[in-house]
């Protein structure tokens, strides 16, 4: 069984935020909900001064804090470590979202699946089919796209990326391209000392 | 001039520490009753007071049930809640609410009307006092369970709760109980209670600032979180409120106070309005740390 993973080489990142466009589309997102985001931040100090750009993502971690702390079960790994929150069990307490160190997952208020995303106060009839796999006061996040990866394709946001920034494949195998991304050029995980053991590397 | 991190960034697309937003006044309504309810039941129950053991169940079961219903994205599954008592603090503490009504309901009767035999009234006693205490510690335990928010996750938060339910509890079981025999026929009772209530409030300031100081040197998003407390934006409402009012001026007041009913409502409700204030804030000021970020690097 495979296990997903994805590395972010950060030398290529433009900062473009196509990434979290696509998502968006691909997962008919309702207003204010960001399944993944290209963040900025200038570094260095006059005159060597930089701009860096920083995709994030639900890391999927091996440890996942927020199926520990999910008092319904609704937040599961799949076998191929896929972290799931299943809509139908989930109560919305919001005790996953203060668990996450990362900040990735959402609340769905009944405001953002009410008004569209083009003003108005009216949904789109893109948006109406979309919102229907939502619904309000659950906790939505990142899923890697998994109907996508189950039919063998890649994530929306890794098929979109302009400069191929992001990498997605099996972690267990040797000869994948994240894998040996991760070995040759020492793959860090986001907030290590958290101990969760993300599937997300980021790579410089 | 340094261009670095350091910033709240707050859902927006930048790098930064961002606050968290999941948990807010109504989950703070919740842990204030029931960490008050819970903390009156359990000094009550030591003196047999009925009307504070009955005053703290309902705190706790319309106080803080109902402000668990509110926050609830979909309360009408707030049953689900139960099922993983293994690993989640959330599901230990509602059924420790459950057990607590229960128990403790059970217990009020049988005391005011003597309706259980020995054995199972000491039975149904320590299983009230049991959960009442669970209720007590665990509101602790789920925030602290939290390693996101460094603010939350040094360890001391359980021991506040814990202080501040056995604060809350002696402070209302001093106003409620005042004009009861166990009180009024026991001046001692009256000052033992004194005494362990500035105790606590000591007890209680250091623990506080104690979370403070561990927060401040966990990391970037607890230096944040402290900053905010004690010289940004909440500043103006932890320090005179939570710090001040909740354990400076109540803990004197205590010690000055004549045995009088005014005095006792009046240091209540000061250390009240710290704690529900201490509630709120520890919510509003709990922040996540960046992802990754390049601008500490730069700088050392």
């Amino acid at each position: 069984m495979a296990k997903w993973g994805m590395v972010f080489d950060l030398r290529r990142c433009i900062g473009c935020n196509a990434c979290a466009v696509a998502c968006k589309q691909e997962n008919s997102l309702p207003d204010g909900v960001f399944f993944t985001k290209t963040l900025s931040e200038e570094v260095g100090e006059f005159p060597q001064v930089t701009r860096t750009y920083v995709p994030t993502i639900c890391n999927h971690c091996e440890d996942a804090p927020c199926e520990r702390v999910c008092p319904t079960g609704a937040t599961y790994a799949r076998p191929d470590g896929i972290v799931m929150v299943d809509r139908d069990k989930c109560i919305g307490c919001g005790t996953c979202i203060v668990a996450c160190p990362y900040d990735q997952r959402t609340r769905l208020e009944p405001e953002m699946l009410r008004q569209g995303l083009f003003g108005g106060g009216r949904l789109t009839p893109f948006e109406e089919q979309g919102l229907t796999r939502f619904t309000v006061g659950t906790v939505v996040k990142c899923t890697f796209c998994h109907e996508r990866v189950d039919a063998g394709l890649q994530p929306a946001c890794v098929a979109t990326c302009p400069t191929e920034a992001r990498i997605f494949g099996d972690l267990d195998d040797p000869a994948s391209r994240p894998r040996q991304l991760i070995q040759e050029r020492r793959g860090r995980q986001p907030l290590p000392e958290k101990n969760t053991n993300p599937r997300v590397f980021y790579i410089d | 001039m340094i261009a670095s991190n350091g910033r709240i960034a707050d859902g927006g697309f930048r790098v930064g520490v961002g606050l968290q937003k999941a948990w807010g006044l109504h989950m703070a309504t919740a842990f204030f009753f029931g960490e008050a309810g819970a903390g009156l039941y359990f000094v009550s129950q030591f003196f047999d007071f009925l009307l504070g053991m009955g005053v703290g169940l309902l705190m706790v079961l319309f106080g803080k049930a109902g402000g668990h219903l509110l926050h609830l994205g979909q309360p009408l599954r707030g049953w689900r809640a139960l099922t993983k008592v293994r690993t989640s603090w959330v599901s230990r503490g509602l059924a420790a609410i459950v057990v607590f009504v229960a128990a403790g309901a059970l217990h009020v009767v049988d005391v005011d009307a003597d309706v259980l035999p020995a054995a199972a009234s000491q039975l149904v006693a320590a299983v009230a006092l049991l959960s009442c205490f669970v209720i007590m510690v665990y509101q602790g335990f789920a925030m602290s369970h939290s390693s996101a928010i460094t603010l939350w996750s040094g360890g001391l938060m359980p021991i506040a709760s814990l202080t501040y339910a056995l604060l809350n509890g002696v402070l209302l079981t001093l106003v409620l109980g005042f004009d009861a025999p166990f009180l009024a026929d026991h001046p001692d009772t009256v000052r033992l209670l004194q005494v362990a209530a500035v105790a606590l409030m000591l007890y209680g300031l250091v623990t506080v600032l104690s979370l403070l100081h561990g927060a401040r040197h966990g990391s970037e998003a607890g230096r944040q979180s402290v900053s905010l407390l004690l010289h940004g934006g909440f500043a103006r409402w932890f320090v005179p409120l939570v710090l001040l009012l909740g354990f400076v001026v109540s803990a004197l007041t205590m010690l000055v106070a004549p045995p009088d009913f005014a005095w006792m409502l009046a240091v209540a409700g000061l250390e009240l309005t710290g704690y529900y204030a201490f509630r709120v804030l520890m919510f509003k000021a709990g922040s996540y740390d960046p992802a990754i970020s390049f601008a500490y690097r730069f700088r050392h």
